[in-house]
């Protein structure tokens, strides 16, 4: 044998470009022969190739309201559907408010001061007061009961599909296209529908937050079960475990930790459909952002919305808290512990240990009262039943310290929030408006200020690129976008890419499509403008890091409707508080993962590109940017979704294009016009979803990379 | 070395897995005598297991050894089904396995035959007590039972004392010995090892090893062994079976592997072997009928299944040619030094 020495590299594969960029060539010149040939005007999309979906919907529409009463699939199904969630949102919400405040308060903080200790405790009391002082307690309660209700209803649907999509590919394969498409979609998409078949009222915004909130619930649920270490399941089954008990003693067991996260962005994705939802009839504080928007009375809006955003963090601690306590191995957990209730450091105080020493005194007191009574009601109390109580002895406490706090209420009355503990920010927030509104505006006589500031973001972006949008003829934008596909991705994004552009103008929407994208576009770039800088900022320098972070925490906790509130009272009514509030929306992805893409840059890369001598910019522009590309792009993304879904909710607020076509829609309960409205909108999302993504893919280094 | 028990316990008949949508091509191919990286190339089938035929006698431990890739893994998943067969059959005393369906292949995972993994395969969500009582548990059996034969397996594997703890808490040694006794705590009639002890490191592979060997001792099962470690299948097989590209290139005992390899393949293998530990005097000696007898032997005979290693010292004492004598204390060759050398210098 000759030995061989050299390894050659394998052949990379070549593509005849050329050719295929000359038949794509040749396609479109013959493509527009054709048009021309059948009369198409290229201008503008042809009217005569509307599809005309809206009369059969709206014909299904009204076949809805006639029969509602009778037909059996309504009085079968959606009304006792409807009854039931009904019942169950009047109750959970009735529960909660008459309750006194109190009790709800101390629940949440025994709860969290057990799961995650006192500063989680104190930090959902804080959240649970701010509710109440800026006099939103009811509001809130409701809210509470939407979410609870609804994010129940999730996890019970979302639950069972993910173990079943985990256990059976076909499954999956069929749903992932199924929840690529419901994640990409803008959330007012989903009202129309669920309008038309619930009605008005709470049940449809209830089942809106279900159907929004699904996706996280069952992505995760089939991830969790997918990521259970094949080597456990082999073993399992060689012992001769029964599919279920592989389940249920080892996969989902093994899966806890994604399934709370599961629980936990399902939480969060309910959360930012409260505003939205609140157009469809859920009351709550998404009924007080609404009405504090339609008014332009900021101050009452940021109150509300700083109440949602109180709401979040009190829901995303505590269960935070709960599911790091789940989803620890129980073997990682500290297996001794001093103390019973109180945090562990403070064992080296004496009165922490005094306080200690006297609850565990009260606990047995309580025992043993527990056990005489138990006694003289004939009911005595065994030895199992005893170690249960002495195991759970915080929740059997906490539980009686709820009854005995209820009990109070009931005697003394106290339910509501009291009246006088307020919390005046509306005021203060109106006045600041005001004040920027009468000074910022514009400066003097200077061009400068929001006012000019927006008027120049219409006169020489917006008014300029909308107008080429829709001057060039649509079939060469139809080219454009097929070209970019197959740039980025392959010829099958091209075709797709094509089609979804046609279908938005064999939809009616042509018109309205191109105003939506040239809105997104803008904004996507100004958001690309400020956020890669800040996230390279944020990834160099550990202050940038220091400084931006809490920021965006924020920024990413607000409902995308708080962002409007303030915007329309500075940039006017229009398209353009739709732009600046995506791009507030949409900063921070793209400034974490520009940050998080440069961070990640192995310190080796690094210390290799400096051994060479290079400067911090060559540093920066060879090595940590390329490298850092892949999940800017991802970044980048995400902010295209985002900035999307914000664009179409300024319809809301007068920002034209297809968000303004839904909000007609659904106000003049014009529902073929919202469907076909939504559809384009949908079209619009999976397109640049697929573009992004497709993009991003391209960046990704070949496998196996640091 | 004897076969303890002549009744057959587990049988492989012809037994073929291709992995690849059309099996029956790369069967053909295979037949046409194509080999496994030409099969491949052709039709996209990887074939991992190539007309296996063996049997394993109960009591016996059987090693199945062979490079990464040989197929030895997927042989031994063969056997319990935990991957299906493509073509074949297996016998479990005398029961087809391939022709049961699920409810009886979970009877016989449950109580006939348990399996002990590379890479451990512990539940880290489970206390060790409940990993070792998982098959009962699964069996149905009541909580203070299980626990009660948990812990006498645990005992035996020298654990006690560790059951509450998680397996990631133990070094990797206990955790074997977990995954050890998880599978004796279903007392099944046969044991499957895949790789247990490769991923230890060698003085705890060690004193895996002699641990095992002295629980056979008292046990008896019959133990079906994979390595990639022939001085460990020397060193437990009873017999063993050398794989290559899924097939099976020779069977035998570790004597017969050692003196006689079929091929280059196999005496690659052997090329590390401790000779003198493995080789009798039957396999080295000069025959009578072949070379006579020598005029001047020593005083002391050996019999024809001594080790080279007990040999050695009486050949330095007595330096003259040692008579090998059978049962009978007939002659039936002998041993000098030039003999020895040439089986140690592995001609």
């Amino acid at each position: 044998m000759v030995p061989t020495s050299s390894v050659s590299p394998p052949e990379t594969p070549r593509r005849n470009t050329l050719l295929r960029y000359l038949a794509g060539f040749w396609a479109l010149i013959l493509a527009s022969y054709a048009l021309a040939w059948a009369n198409v005007p290229l201008d503008r999309f042809p009217d005569t190739w509307y599809l005309g979906l809206r009369e059969p919907i709206d014909a299904f529409q009204a076949w809805v309201i006639g029969h509602r009463a009778t037909h059996p699939a309504f009085v079968y199904f959606f009304e006792p559907l409807s009854d039931a969630i009904d019942w169950a949102l009047r109750g959970v919400e009735g529960q909660l408010l008459s309750l006194p405040w109190y009790v709800v308060v101390a629940f949440f903080f025994l709860v969290a001061l057990h799961a995650g200790g006192l500063r989680t405790a104190l930090v959902a009391g804080a959240m649970l007061l701010y509710m109440g002082l800026v006099g939103l307690w009811a509001e809130s309660m409701q809210t509470l009961a939407l979410m609870g209700v609804s994010v129940l209803l999730s996890l019970a649907v979302g639950m069972p599909l993910g173990i079943w999509a985990a256990r059976d590919d076909r499954v999956d394969a069929l749903l992932r296209p199924v929840l690529d498409t419901m994640q990409t979609m803008p959330a007012f998409v989903y009202l129309i529908p669920v309008l038309l078949f619930f009605g008005v009222a709470r049940v449809p915004a209830a089942v809106a937050t279900v159907i929004y909130a699904l996706p996280p619930a069952i992505r995760l649920t089939n991830l969790g079960l997918r990521q259970v270490p094949r080597a456990a399941l082999e073993a399992a089954e060689s012992f001769g475990a029964t599919p279920r008990q592989v389940l249920f003693k080892v996969q989902l067991p093994l899966a806890m930790p994604a399934l709370m996260a599961g629980i936990n962005q399902t939480i969060m994705m309910a959360l930012g459909i409260v505003v939205i939802a609140a157009l469809i009839g859920a009351g709550g504080l998404g009924r007080e952002v609404l009405i504090a928007l339609q008014r332009q009375q900021v101050g009452r809006g940021v109150e509300a919305g700083l109440a949602i955003v109180a709401l979040a963090i009190l829901l995303d601690r505590v269960g935070e808290s709960l599911s790091r306590q789940v989803a620890t191995l129980p073997g990682q957990r500290t297996r001794w512990r001093g103390f019973a209730l109180l945090p562990q450091s403070w064992i080296r105080f004496a009165w922490a240990r005094a306080i200690e020493e006297g609850l565990r005194r009260l606990g047995q007191g309580l025992l043993a009262s527990a056990r005489v009574l138990a006694r003289l009601l004939g009911w005595p109390l065994g030895n199992q039943a005893q170690s249960y109580l002495v195991r759970h002895a915080y929740a059997v406490g906490s539980l009686a310290l709820l009854l005995v706090l209820t009990g109070g209420g009931a005697v003394t009355g106290w339910r509501g929030f009291p009246p006088g503990w307020s919390l005046d920010l509306r005021t203060g927030v109106d006045a600041a408006v005001v004040w920027m509104r009468d000074n910022l505006y514009q400066l003097g006589d200077l061009p400068i200020g929001t006012g000019p500031l927006s008027d120049a973001i219409t006169l020489y972006l917006i008014v300029p690129l909308r107008q080429a949008l829709l001057r060039t003829p649509w079939p060469a934008l139809v080219a454009l976008a097929g070209l970019l596909g197959y740039r980025l991705g392959s010829w099958r994004l091209a075709w797709t890419g094509m089609g979804l552009l046609v279908g938005i103008g064999l939809l009616g929407m042509w018109d309205k499509g191109m105003d939506t994208l040239s809105q997104v576009l803008i904004a996507v770039l100004i958001t690309v403008a400020l956020g890669v800088p800040l996230g390279i900022w944020a990834g160099r320098s550990q202050w940038g890091h220091l400084i931006l972070r809490p920021i965006l925490d924020v920024l990413q906790t607000i409902p995308s409707f708080v962002f409007l509130v303030p915007v329309i009272m500075l940039f006017n009514v229009g398209r353009v508080p739709g732009i600046i509030a995506s791009v507030l929306y949409a900063l921070p992805p793209v400034v974490r993962l520009t940050d998080l893409g440069i961070r990640q840059v192995a310190h080796e890369t690094l210390e290799a590109a400096v051994s060479f001598g290079s400067t911090s910019r060559q540093l920066l522009l060879k090595v940590q940017l390329p490298l850092a590309m892949p999940t800017i792009l991802m970044g980048l993304n995400q902010t295209v979704m985002m900035v999307l879904a914000m664009v179409i909710i300024a319809g809301l607020v007068g920002g034209a294009g297809l968000g303004l076509e839904a909000v007609i829609g659904l106000a003049k309960n014009q529902t073929g016009r919202g469907v076909e409205a939504g559809l384009a909108i949908v079209f619009m999302a999976m397109w640049l979803d697929r573009l992004t993504q497709a993009w991003a893919e391209r960046w990704k280094p070949p496998r196996g990379t640091a | 070395m004897s076969v303890p028990n002549p009744s057959v316990k587990v049988s492989c008949r012809g037994l073929w897995k291709i992995f690849g949508p059309r099996p029956e091509l790369a069967r053909e191919r295979a037949e046409e005598g194509l080999d496994k990286a030409q099969i491949l190339e052709t039709t996209g089938h990887v074939i991992a297991v190539r007309d296996v035929s063996f049997h394993v006698e109960e009591g016996e431990i059987f090693v199945v050894m062979g490079l990464s890739g040989s197929g030895k893994s997927t042989l031994i998943r063969c056997i319990c089904r935990l991957v299906e067969p493509t073509y074949g059959q297996i016998l479990v005393d005398g029961q087809d396995v391939t022709a049961m369906d699920e409810g009886r292949l979970r009877e016989l995972r449950r109580h006939r035959m348990s399996m002990v993994f590379q890479h451990f395969g512990l539940f880290p969500h489970r206390r060790v007590i409940d990993n070792v009582a998982f098959g009962l548990e699964i069996r149905g059996m009541a909580k203070e039972e299980r626990y009660r034969r948990a812990r006498e397996v645990l005992e035996l594997v020298g654990l006690q004392g560790w059951e509450l703890y998680y397996p990631q808490e133990l070094s990797g040694g206990m955790q074997q010995r977990v995954g050890l006794a998880r599978a004796l705590a279903v007392d099944p009639a046969i044991m499957l090892f895949d790789e247990p002890f490769s991923a230890l490191d060698p003085l705890i592979r060690r004193e895996m090893q002699d641990e095992l060997l002295k629980l056979q001792q008292v046990m008896h099962k019959t133990l079906i062994f994979i390595t990639h470690d022939f001085l460990e299948a020397v060193k437990l097989g009873d017999r063993i079976a050398v794989m290559r590209d899924g097939e099976l290139v020779q069977v035998g005992t570790p004597e017969e592997i050692v003196a006689h390899p079929v091929d280059e393949y196999v005496q690659a293998f052997t090329v590390d072997a401790p000779r003198a530990k493995v080789l009798d005097v039957a396999s080295v000696m000069h025959p009578a009928a072949e070379s006579g007898l020598p005029s001047n032997p020593a005083p002391y005979t050996v019999a024809p299944h001594t080790k080279l290693e007990k040999a050695i010292p009486l050949l330095v004492q007595e330096g003259r040619p040692l008579l090998v004598v059978n049962e009978q204390e007939h002659p039936v060759g002998y041993v000098d030094w030039k003999a020895v050398l040439t089986a140690l210098g592995g001609a």
